[in-house]
């Protein structure tokens, strides 16, 4: 009930302050000014970025910001679309390495700040930056995310590879047998 | 409740009546083979007695609608392909279309040409089938919205489309319903239905009857406000909305409105049978399929699972979810109403199709219509009156041990109803039910059905859920496992006066692909894996496989070309709800191939698409 209301209250924040949001680099921590500079792709002309790999959340590790952050992605229905394992289903798999907009705590946040042109909505102006964190708190525990410092392997294809987390190859269950034309069961003739 | 039916015996009245059938099948003169006619059904009486109006009489070699006819029975009258020969069948050409999510709809086929449409996002192909390869005339693009992509709870999927006043009419998964010229492959009109960006997409096939397209909403999981609405098939233009849920002005409740059950008659039971406030984000989608009885003027549809899928949230009846409507095709007015899965809390939904057939009851004739619920409970249902006739299990389940014959409404087992944040164990079927979407097909010439469906179970968790638009009002955490026997799927034919299975062919993997029956007395369907086969339509007999690229979730559908020869085409491209089995090994990949089969002596003769092709000699050397 708490956060039906709070999400009231910034509805009607949001409501008051109209639809369009204006950025401003006022009231920033140089992380969110980080993450604001932090590219979306490559840079042109192969230069290195080393923004990625300077950007760390805050809450990392901290058990309570993970509990706090399993909780919100719950509450704010990112389970329904990721799955409450985080290995997709409507929405990517958030444990598995592979991470299309980026995989480093600053890439992640950024990537529930603004939303994703699929489908994946904005909550810049619906969550505060900590809770924004957490919620990365809580992917990055899966073991799914690119460590800061992995974050220019990460853009090359070699973390992965070096990575072993809870989301690493998945086994199927086995059981599958040859047969491929079944006779049918009570045929009546 | 046994979990598995007993084995069919039929009655020595009944054996009696089908022995008089194959004779009456057996005096018919024999088909032309090179005018692949057909053969004259009205007077074979099919086992059950059952038999369908197949208005509107479409043309023997086309296949003008989803469903084939008003009644949705996905029956063709062409025989050239019979159980001497179907071994034969080979591919005689294929058609990629790039898409990469489930394909779901099945070709249509008018004046020599084949209309596709794929998944998102969602370009319409037109094929000329008088040239060597079936080439593509004309493409269209529609470009919706990506975000659309995100919202569907289930692929980017799209179930079909539809075919009149010369265009080719179908939803784009944005939520807008679109007409396109079939000549020109020109946009004729598109006309915006819902709101993406609170979660509404369209996955339907539009469906026309007379003059009005009938469309409807997908969205369960996201909280959406279900309805179904009719348009101008000239302009595009709304002519009606009915909500599934709210007062009886929205729901399209009037004077005229008369359920057979007590407990559904009353005021505004779309919005007090639910909290206060909450049948505006009720879900209750319309993403199935619509019947037509033109006698009766009225449209059968059913309608999805309410939201949020946790119902501790939500107590009452919750009307008009996981339920049947027929109303009146030209107003829109409700006629009836039943509800199959009072008080969703399963996800069990009531949207599958409704196949319009005219049964034997106690003396009389009765116009009925059979649906296999994803309840797991096949209703055979009075299609005047909405009194149900016929309520039998046609797979495993353990939520309920029966239907009250008295009320129509299920007896729940109490055992197996969730509470929030507990896990339950082993709830059978899960939430895609024991059948899904996937159309199954009637044979009058047999008086059966004939259904794809699963044998799955879950353990589910529900989370209570907050409602924020766009994002999903869901809640139910699952795993999903498969019952009794191991094997994921199963197709079945099933009587639908008595309310019995006559044969089952279980299979390893899901079986979700529509069926297909022909009055050469073959059936076809596609497995999850890959697996197109051609059954005998009265013993079950398994007499033709075919491994194709990826998975079938589509529906296959039979036309005769311009050559005169009787093809067979399916769509591969796994996707949508079969997706719940993609870390079972040996699942396929994504495909997106149309595949289109005739018989292998046909392949002999040079001739339009088969062995001509517009491939120039080659050069002497140099």
């Amino acid at each position: 009930m708490r956060l039906t209301l709070t999400l009231a209250a910034t509805t009607l924040l949001l409501a008051a302050c109209g639809q369009r949001v204006v950025p401003t680099s006022s009231g920033m921590t140089p992380t969110e000014r980080a993450i604001e500079a932090l590219p979306g792709g490559d840079l042109a002309g192969g230069v290195q970025s080393s923004i990625g790999a300077s950007i760390r959340n805050p809450l990392e590790g901290q058990p309570e910001a993970i509990a706090a952050g399993k909780q919100l992605f719950v509450q704010m229905n990112c389970a329904g679309c990721h799955g409450y394992d985080l290995g997709g289903s409507m929405g990517p798999n958030l444990t598995d390495k592979y991470w299309r907009y980026g995989g480093s705590p600053g890439a992640i946040y950024r990537s529930i700040a603004d939303g994703h042109p699929q489908g994946m909505p904005a909550w810049r102006r619906a969550l505060p930056p900590d809770q924004i964190w957490k919620v990365v708190a809580y992917i990055q525990s899966f073991g799914g995310a690119t460590p800061p410092a992995d974050y220019q392997g990460a853009l090359q294809g070699d973390y992965a590879a070096k990575a072993t987390g809870k989301g690493a190859g998945t086994g199927a269950q086995s059981g599958a047998k040859g047969a491929s034309a079944p006779a049918a069961q009570s045929p009546n003739p | 409740m046994p979990r598995t039916p007993p084995p069919f015996r039929l009655a020595p009245a009944v054996c009696a009546l089908a022995a008089v059938a194959v004779l009456a099948a057996g005096c018919q003169k024999p088909a032309n083979p090179k005018q692949g006619l057909a053969v004259p059904v009205e007077h074979v009486a099919g086992w059950t007695g059952a038999t369908a109006n197949l208005a509107p009489n479409t043309p023997p070699g086309e296949w003008r609608s989803e469903g084939r006819d008003d009644a949705n029975t996905r029956y063709s009258p062409l025989t050239q392909i019979n159980a001497a020969n179907v071994a034969q069948l080979k591919i005689a050409w294929t058609f990629s279309d790039g898409a990469q999510y489930g394909h779901e709809g099945a070709p249509l086929v008018a004046d020599n040409t084949m209309y596709v449409v794929t998944p998102y996002p969602n370009i319409a192909y037109a094929l000329d089938l008088t040239k060597p390869g079936a080439p593509i005339k004309w493409s269209f693009a529609p470009n919706p919205s990506p975000m659309a992509i995100g919202k569907a709870c289930c692929d980017a999927v799209l179930r079909g489309w539809a075919l009149a006043d010369g265009k080719l009419i179908y939803n784009l998964l944005d939520a807008h319903t679109v007409a396109v010229d079939v000549k020109t492959g020109k946009e004729v009109w598109r006309t915006k239905m819902d709101n993406v960006e609170n979660g509404a997409t369209m996955t339907m096939a539009a469906t026309v009857y007379g003059d009005k397209v009938y469309v409807g909403n997908s969205g369960g999981e996201m909280g959406v406000h279900g309805w179904l609405a009719a348009l101008d098939v000239k302009t595009g233009k709304e002519l009606w909305r009915a909500y599934n849920t709210g007062p009886d002005d929205q729901v399209k409740i009037g004077a005229d409105y008369k359920p057979f059950y007590s407990w559904l008659k009353g005021k505004d039971l779309g919005e007090t049978t639910w909290p206060k406030g909450m049948a505006v984000h009720g879900g209750s989608a319309s993403w199935g399929w619509v019947s037509f009885d033109p006698e009766l003027n009225l449209i059968y549809y059913g309608t999805a699972n309410p939201s949020p899928r946790v119902p501790a949230q939500r107590p009452g009846l919750n009307l008009f979810s996981a339920a049947v409507w027929a109303r009146d095709a030209d107003t829109g007015m409700a006629k009836w109403a039943f509800q199959f899965t009072p008080h969703d809390q399963w996800d069990y939904d009531g949207v599958n199709e409704n196949v319009l057939i005219d049964i034997p009851w106690q003396g009389k004739t009765r116009k009925a219509m059979v649906q296999f619920n994803r309840n797991g409970f096949a209703y055979t249902i009075d299609r005047q009156t909405g009194e149900v006739l016929v309520a039998q299990p046609f797979g495993n389940l353990n939520w309920a041990t029966g239907i009250d014959m008295k009320t129509g409404q299920p007896i729940v087992n109490p055992a197996m109803q969730p509470k929030p944040n507990v896990k339950l164990a082993n709830a059978c079927p899960t939430d895609i039910g024991v059948k899904d979407w996937q159309p199954s097909a009637f044979s009058p010439r047999t008086g059966l059905l004939y259904t794809a469906m699963f044998n799955v179970c879950m353990d589910v968790t529900d989370h209570p859920q907050s409602y924020i638009a766009g994002t999903p009002y869901d809640g139910m955490e699952m795993t999903r496992h498969p019952g009794p026997g191991g094997n994921w799927g199963a197709f079945i034919a099933w009587d639908p006066v008595r309310g019995k299975k006559v044969w089952e062919i279980p299979e390893k993997f899901l079986v979700m692909s529509g069926a297909l029956t022909t009055a050469s007395d073959l059936v076809f369907y596609g497995t999850v894996d890959g697996w197109f086969r051609a059954v005998d339509a009265r013993t079950g007999k398994v007499l033709w496989s075919q491994k194709l690229g990826s998975g079938i979730v589509s529906q296959p559908m039979t036309y005769t070309g311009p050559d005169g020869q009787q093809y067979v085409a399916v769509y591969t491209g796994v996707g949508g709800a079969a997706m719940v089995e993609s870390k079972q090994a040996g699942f396929p990949a994504r495909g997106n191939t149309l595949y289109v089969f005739a018989l292998g002596q046909a392949a002999q003769q040079p001739r339009p698409g088969m062995q001509v092709t517009d491939a120039p000699g080659a050069k002497p050397g140099q």
